[in-house]
């Protein structure tokens, strides 16, 4: 996509939202994904504390929620800074102690918040994407 | 066993990529990750309950290239919570990355200190400053360590 021209009928725009589309998609979810990462992290030490290396089995489990798994640790560390979990370490069967990472009440109260505003997002994204926004009403063409 | 061997050294290869690739973070975090990762990996081969070079490929393949997770590290989420969720409480400010301010400040406080002894290191300050890639503490512990050193530098140049 060099040419600068901006001239196009529907089929040729149609090709080259076709060629970009792959990219873009992934973006987006990466974009997505960023976003909510931190809070599925919250809600999964919410009941109980986890062992990190659980935490980020779980997720790469979960629909692809991570795709590098690496990438967990700056986000607990993170999350730690910011107070939102707490660590504790404890004995291990196998090998060194470990590090276990369970919700605080400041963590919990932006996993509520979260909760609640990923709720009206996800609803607001849903109908604009299955009837573009005409809350339900069909357009007869 | 050589195949043993060679996993091990695709380990000891990747945390060393790791190593390499985190030289902008705070040390103490930097020494965590690493030990963090390396935990990740132990914890992967037990599960596994193997350790051939098949196994170990697959579990640092997992984990994504170093440098990916050096930068998760540094933030990389632009104000992904206002996008989102609007006025939802923010985490931490995520470091800027390093630009030019940085590269002026680390070269005054160090190379300055020798050629422009005392003015050097007061500039390499103001840059310091002006930076948003460190934190109100870390300037405040550099300040004071060049300050308190200033006396010390007036004292040398004048006895030489």
């Amino acid at each position: 996509m060099t040419h600068g021209t901006r001239v196009l009928t529907n089929s040729v725009d149609a090709t080259i939202v076709r060629d970009m589309e792959p990219g873009e998609a992934r973006n987006s979810l990466t974009e997505l994904r960023r976003g909510v990462l931190e809070f599925c992290v919250l809600a999964l030490v919410r009941e109980e504390e986890s062992y990190a290396f659980d935490i980020v089995r779980v997720l790469a489990g979960a629909g692809s929620l991570v795709t590098s798994e690496g990438t967990i640790y700056p986000l607990l560390s993170r999350l730690r800074r910011d107070g939102l979990v707490t660590t504790t370490w404890r004995e291990s069967d196998a090998g060194p102690p470990r590090r276990y990472y369970r919700i605080t009440d400041q963590g919990r109260r932006a996993l509520d918040a979260f909760a609640g505003d990923w709720r009206r997002f996800a609803d607001a994204v849903d109908a604009l994407l299955t009837n573009g926004g005409r809350s339900g009403e069909r357009h007869a063409g | 066993m050589a195949s043993d061997m060679q996993a091990d050294a695709l380990i000891r290869d990747y945390l060393g990529r790791l190593q390499a690739a985190s030289w902008p973070l705070p040390a103490g975090r930097r020494a965590e990750l690493s030990g963090e990762v390396a935990e990740h990996i132990e914890a992967a081969l037990a599960e596994a309950g193997r350790r051939d070079e098949v196994t170990v490929r697959n579990v640092l393949e997992r984990l994504g290239p170093p440098e990916e997770i050096v930068a998760a590290e540094a933030g990389g989420e632009p104000d992904h919570t206002t996008i989102i969720m609007g006025a939802a409480q923010a985490p931490a400010a995520a470091a800027s990355p390093w630009g030019a301010v940085e590269i002026m400040a680390i070269l005054f406080l160090t190379a300055g200190a020798v050629f422009i002894p005392i003015v050097g290191p007061v500039i390499g300050l103001v840059f310091t400053a002006g930076s948003g890639r460190w934190t109100t503490r870390q300037k405040l512990v550099a300040s004071t360590i060049v300050l308190a050193s200033l006396p010390l530098a007036v004292l040398v140049s004048l006895a030489a």
